[in-house]
């Protein structure tokens, strides 16, 4: 059943580009939703079953034969999987009217297929070059998708993203090599046993350096962000939502979580470095979004700033610090989806996205200005949405770890995200109308009902935070809080 | 012993041939040949974990890109470079190495490794055995380089 | 009672919010209906859980000490009262000012909001839901504001901005304390101000008196004056905010920290609680503006209960508290005289205004019962629980705080001196046609308010042994037990004297000013207004140099704009600029500069990995 995470957007999208001859629209809308919502119910139903008695290995088998492909479930994977799924099919559901004016949609929905597929290979893999080939499927798919536009911008942002990407690419096989010429293997069980009975803690030291700015330079975190903020903006607005919301969580934090904690082991000196990245990117990127104009580019250096708040939370090492992070990574999907899928609505009703010439919207415009009011204050972190929750357990996890000074950039840090969502609530939605949105109409019915979903799933888990963690979160942190003996005990057959 | 030289010729060969040449797809096919020499030295040198990442890596994914790349500067038309910019990668690079050299040198010697283990096998066997995943993974790279170059061609198909 | 009737506080305002904001806009009376119906349910409710008084709801939640506790005693049972009261009084008022309101609906979704909210803080037993119903409230204070019209927006973000700040700051001050003490339970705590208590003290505080809107957080109200609508104004700056603010800084002092009579820490808040007395009410004495006047009494006021409980001194404290009272009453009946005011004649400034007692009595009364309390003249409720706090002020052994509250005493009445001689009293001006009294639904409120200002004045050992003694109880000082009988509150005691002495002052500072400036009661501050030194104080605050938050985004923005041109520009400007135009000075080739771009990302990028090996090398030694 888990294979089909894997094997079923594959074929799907393998099979995308010839069905896009038969049929155009409406065949390449129906099946990529189909997938997606398929994937998202197994994620939350089946999923359950499969992790009811802890971390299970997967072998797959061919005939009955067992072939040498074999994946890992435990609660932080199913976690990752169902946030995938639930943002994918969010997306997908609003690319069925916002793409129309791309055109070619068999090849989008085959490359966004591609993407998931990349991804939910990357969170099942139990082997270190299995992390970077998954890594490379989704991120190729994704270079595609920012170039989609096939604008100049949006190819030059393109190119950006390719080519630090690359560099990228390389610091992580850098290191997966010097660990496989120390240990021999690439699994994580024979990876972290050899690295236990080896006394190399220099050598783990540098290939966590390598890491670290491998998985980094995906996840966009200062100093490694240059890339972002041209590529996220330049993007067709469901790309977009799913580069901020899920892509750079997956490849970047995800494995290098995954890798850290699972493979080498949370060490004082990894805590520290990580918590540094996080409290960094948080500040720097929120002074840069507040001097943005462009709103795509607000919300993309808004992400950086985001994801500083979940390395920060993880970097702890705490089960607080990591459930407030996992959560807060979860939030940041909803609510940065919701934002970016909104500003792809603004820009199809007026065409721009630079908010000075926006204002007053809202009165055009009342879903999406209400949901990305929603979206803001989720980020911003005001109850009852659920962002207040995931940066409330973040901040007690800092204050729990006797972070202080952290604990007060993380504070302090939100009074900046607060002011420039409002600024940019302010400039696109409030204010006067001007003369020449005097025509613009709300978004057409699929890219609102999408954007719907996600504020009210963004209201829904705030609310219900308490049952969300338990069966959600808590599964996932205890994988990360238990390190490498989940590696040698549950997966070391 | 010779064809090992001459196959290490060719990889520097084509090694340079792809920096030095001014058109990409030139540059695009020396780096794969280079890369495919590579791959042959590292089985002529019993290294066959090492040849399957080379020939699968560089196969694979680095075709795929510079592919993706070429598509991508000729939709951007000619793009001049100043003789400036050209060597300020070049500079920041070599200092990086430098450094990466003093310090490799010192952690070098302390990476130990653990008793050889007897897991090597025939190209084939080591292929289709214990890495059928990576080979989805290879299938789905390629898969993902064709979406991407039909994709972005999609609309000059259309113009022509 | 079972202990989930807790709960019904909280959900049903949150019920009757829903349901408001879901009826359509056309059907003006169920809406209404429901509304009235609702907040006298809740009422009810506050009745009956005024009479219960012990009461406890645990729930637990997250693990990690952070449950769903709800407390009912004594105190939170008398604020839940105070607040459902001024609910369902708002709600009857907004009934006639909000009715043609094109967002009616989302009005009364925001006040019940913001009631389920507050009672949820008030009975909140652990610092999480303390938070998020505390936090919960910057939502409605930002759609209230909003729904005033045009430039309320600025004045919604300002007004957001400034209370987040404060409870950014409280949520950290009760991390610290959290971590002091290892539990999240509010009636477990109790801790010496001490070390880093001292921290988690003054951030606390910074969260209680934010939310009550002393200075210098009180910026964004005089603001909102003129831009949110004054039923919101009469509802929260002056009602809930000032209930909820003080109750939790008295919850500070008296449980969570044992504040102690002369420390550093009441010293710190007797400060604050003066100069706030002081400088907005000389913000107040010159203003033109009818609510603006009242905004600028709204924050001097919560300098006297700041500076009752800061005394640290059990009379201040009960002064302190009962003004907390006091002034929700008075200042929700002035706000809401104000917007009767506004209701018939369109407007609310001074010099366009007069003359109107004649043709609203019943506003009228009312507004001059209120502004007398609010005065402290004698036998009206705020003369009682003033006297109280300076008696506090005096004993605490520092004469210049008591001599600031009665500096503060004398601008107030002054200024209501002024205001109702020119709105209500004097001549008639050609401005305002000729109008009549409001409907039954905007003065009934004004009157029970006026009613109630009358009753705890001269019953003031009513409300003093039955509501606030209870709170204190516990408290105070081994063998200092309370007894508000034997305190001499009455008029004949040295410090009354000087408190009547003050009125007098003001009463011919007002006729001075009055016969200098034509005898135009609108220009009767003026004096005050042109003394010289103080002449250059008010320019100075007119031009809001003193408005910590407009000088904070003047820094803020300098630093983004720096930052944003050192950390992200630099690249542009090295290669547009520099490189592009050495580069074609050599070469005379135009280029474009994205791979010069790349090249510099990929500095940054290789910097970074070698900052991070070195880092991650340097902490495994």
């Amino acid at each position: 059943m888990i294979f089909l995470f894997i094997g079923l957007p594959l074929v799907v999208a393998a099979l995308l580009p010839l069905i896009g001859k038969i049929s155009k629209r409406v065949l390449p809308d129906l099946l990529a939703n189909a997938v997606f919502l398929l994937l998202l119910v197994l994620a939350v139903t089946a999923g359950r079953q499969v992790i009811s008695e802890g971390p299970v290995l997967k072998q797959l088998n061919w005939l009955g034969e067992p072939v040498g492909i074999t994946v890992a479930v435990d609660g932080f994977s199913l976690f990752m999987l169902m946030a995938i799924s639930l943002l994918t099919l969010c997306v997908s559901l609003y690319s069925i009217d916002y793409m129309e004016r791309y055109g070619a949609k068999a090849n989008y929905y085959a490359l966004l297929l591609m993407m998931a597929a990349g991804m939910n290979g990357l969170v099942l893999v139990t082997d270190l070059f299995n992390v970077y080939l998954f890594l490379e499927v989704a991120a190729i798919a994704s270079y595609a998708l920012v170039a989609y536009g096939l604008e100049h911008d949006e190819l030059e942002a393109s190119f950006k993203y390719l080519m630090l990407s690359v560099i990228a690419s390389a610091a992580i096989l850098i290191s997966i090599a010097v660990l496989f010429g120390m240990t021999g293997s690439l699994g994580f069980t024979a990876v972290a046993a050899g690295l236990r009975s080896l006394d190399a803690k220099f050598v783990v030291g540098f290939c966590a350096a390598l890491f670290i700015m491998g998985f980094g330079l995906k996840a966009a975190l200062i100093p490694f962000h240059a890339w972002l903020p041209d590529a996220h903006p330049s993007a067709p607005a469901p790309i977009s939502a799913i580069l901020s919301g899920l892509l750079i969580k997956v490849s970047g934090v995800y494995a290098l979580t995954r890798i850290l904690f699972n493979v080498f082991g949370l060490t004082p000196a990894l805590s520290q470095v990580l918590m540094y990245l996080g409290a960094v990117s948080i500040v720097v990127a929120a002074f840069l979004a507040l001097g943005q104009k462009d709103m795509k580019r607000l919300l993309a250096y808004s992400s950086i700033s985001q994801v500083g708040y979940v390395v920060l939370g993880i970097g702890i090492g705490t089960p607080l610090g990591i459930a407030g992070g996992l959560f807060h990574l979860f939030n940041h999907a909803l609510a940065k989806g919701l934002l970016f899928l909104n500003s792809g609505s603004v820009q199809h009703a007026t065409g721009t996205r630079n908010l000075e010439e926006m204002g007053g919207l809202a009165k055009r415009m009342p879903v999406t200005a209400a949901t990305s009011l929603i979206g803001s204050l989720s980020i911003v972190g005001v109850p009852p949405l659920s962002g207040f929750w995931s940066k409330l357990i973040i901040i007690m996890a800092l204050v729990q770890a006797k972070e202080w000074p952290l604990a007060l950039v993380a504070i302090l840090a939100s009074v900046l995200t607060l002011w420039y969502y409002l600024l940019m609530q302010r400039k696109a939605f409030f204010g006067k109308l001007d003369e020449k949105w005097k025509n613009v109409k709300e978004a057409p019915f699929w890219m609102t009902a999408s954007t719907v979903i996600l504020a009210l799933l963004s209201i829904g888990v705030g609310l219900f935070f308490s049952a969300f963690i338990k069966s959600w979160i808590q599964p996932a942190s205890d994988v990360l809080a238990r390190g490498i003996h989940l590696a040698l005990g549950s997966w070391g057959i | 012993m010779i064809w090992q030289i001459l196959l290490l010729s060719g990889v520097v060969l084509f090694s340079i041939l792809a920096i030095l040449s001014k058109d990409l797809i030139k540059s695009a096919i020396s780096l794969a040949l280079a890369s495919l020499f590579l791959g042959i030295l590292f089985f002529q040198m019993n290294a066959p974990y090492a040849g399957v990442f080379e020939i699968s890596v560089v196969a694979g994914l680095i075709t795929v890109l510079f592919m993706l790349t070429i598509a991508l500067t000729k939709a951007e038309g000619d793009v001049r470079e100043s003789k400036l910019a050209r060597l300020i990668f070049p500079l920041v690079f070599v200092a990086f190495i430098l450094i990466d050299v003093l310090v490799m040198k010192g952690l070098l010697q302390k990476v130990p490794a653990l008793p050889e283990t007897s897991e090597s096998g025939a190209f084939g066997d080591v292929l289709w055995k214990q890495r059928t995943f990576d080979l989805i993974g290879q299938l789905a790279i390629i898969l993902a380089g064709v979406f991407s170059v039909l994709a972005l061609f999609r609309k000059r198909n259309k113009d022509e | 009672m079972t202990p989930q009737t807790l709960l019904w506080p909280i959900l049903l305002p949150a019920l009757a919010a829903v349901i408001c904001f879901l009826i359509p806009r056309n059907m003006k009376l169920l809406r209404e209906g429901i509304a009235l119906l609702a907040s006298v349910a809740v009422l009810y409710l506050g009745f009956a859980l005024f009479s219960v008084k012990n009461l406890e709801f645990r729930l637990p939640w997250m693990g990690n000490g952070i449950n769903f506790e709800l407390r009912l005693y004594h105190f939170s049972s008398f604020i839940l009262l105070g607040l459902s009261g001024f609910l369902f009084l708002i709600t009857l008022y907004s009934t006639v000012k909000m009715k043609n309101d094109p967002r009616v609906g989302e009005y009364y979704a925001y006040v019940f909001l913001s009631a389920a909210l507050a009672n949820g803080a008030v009975l909140a037993d652990n610092f999480v839901p303390l938070v998020f119903f505390w936090e919960g409230l910057l939502l409605t204070l930002y759609g209230l504001i909003t729904i005033g019209g045009k430039s309320s927006n600025r004045t919604a973000v300002k007004a957001f901005l400034i209370s987040g700040f404060c409870d950014f700051c409280m949520i950290l001050g009760i991390a610290i304390l959290w971590s002091i003490t290892g539990t999240l339970t509010i009636s477990q705590i109790s801790v010496q101000p001490e070390g880093l208590a001292v921290t988690a003290f003054i951030m606390m505080m910074i969260g209680a008196i934010g939310k009550a809107g002393a200075m210098p957080f009180h910026t964004w109200i005089p603001d909102a004056a003129i831009d949110a609508p004054v039923t919101f104004m009469a509802f929260l700056p002056a009602a809930f905010e000032k209930l909820l603010g003080i109750y939790l800084l008295a919850r500070i002092t008296l449980d969570l920290f044992k504040l102690e009579k002369g420390s550093s820490l009441s010293l710190v808040l007797m400060i604050i609680g003066a100069a706030t007395i002081v400088f907005a009410v000389m913000m107040a004495l010159i203003q033109k503006d009818f609510k603006r006047l009242l905004s600028y009494h709204a924050v001097s006021q919560v300098g006297y209960m700041i500076l009752g409980i800061g005394t640290a001194i059990p009379i201040g404290i009960a002064g302190g508290i009962f003004h907390m009272i006091n002034h929700a009453m008075y200042k929700c009946g002035l706000f809401l005289s104000a917007g009767s005011v506004e209701h018939r004649t369109g407007t609310t400034e001074l010099k366009k205004l007069g003359g109107l007692s004649k043709d609203m009595p019943l506003t009228a009364f009312g507004f001059s019962v209120c502004a007398l309390a609010i005065s402290g003249v004698w036998p009206l409720n705020g003369f009682v629980s003033k006297e109280m706090i300076f008696h506090g002020a005096l004993e605490t052994g520092y004469p210049v705080f008591a001599i600031a509250a009665w500096v503060g005493a004398i601008f107030t009445f002054a200024s209501f001196l002024k205001a109702g001689h020119s709105v209500f009293f004097g001549p008639r001006t050609k401005e305002v046609p000729p109008v009549k009294e409001s409907p039954a639904p905007v003065f009934i409120p004004i009157l029970i308010l006026a009613f109630l200002c009358i009753t705890f004045g001269v019953f003031n050992k009513l409300p003093l042994v039955n509501f606030i003694q209870p709170i204190l109880e516990g408290h105070v000082e081994a063998g200092e037990n309370i007894d508000f009988t034997a305190h001499a509150l009455s008029l004949f005691n040295p410090v009354a004297g000087i408190s009547i002495l003050c009125l007098l002052i003001a009463l011919c500072l007002h006729f001075t000013g009055w016969k200098r400036g034509d005898k135009k009661a609108y220009l009767a501050s003026e004096p005050v207004h042109k003394f010289p030194v103080i002449k250059q104080i008010y320019d100075l605050a007119e031009a809001r140099v003193f408005d910590l938050y407009e000088q904070g985004i003047v820094f803020l923005r300098c630093f983004s704009l720096v930052l944003f041109k050192g950390i992200d520009r630099p690249i542009d400007f090295f290669f547009e600029k520099i490189v592009t135009k050495t580069g074609s000075a050599f070469s005379g080739v135009l280029q474009k500069a994205h791979t010069g771009h790349y090249a510099n990302y990929l500095a940054w990028c290789l910097g970074g990995l070698l900052a991070v090996a070195a880092l991650i090398n340097l902490l495994i030694k």
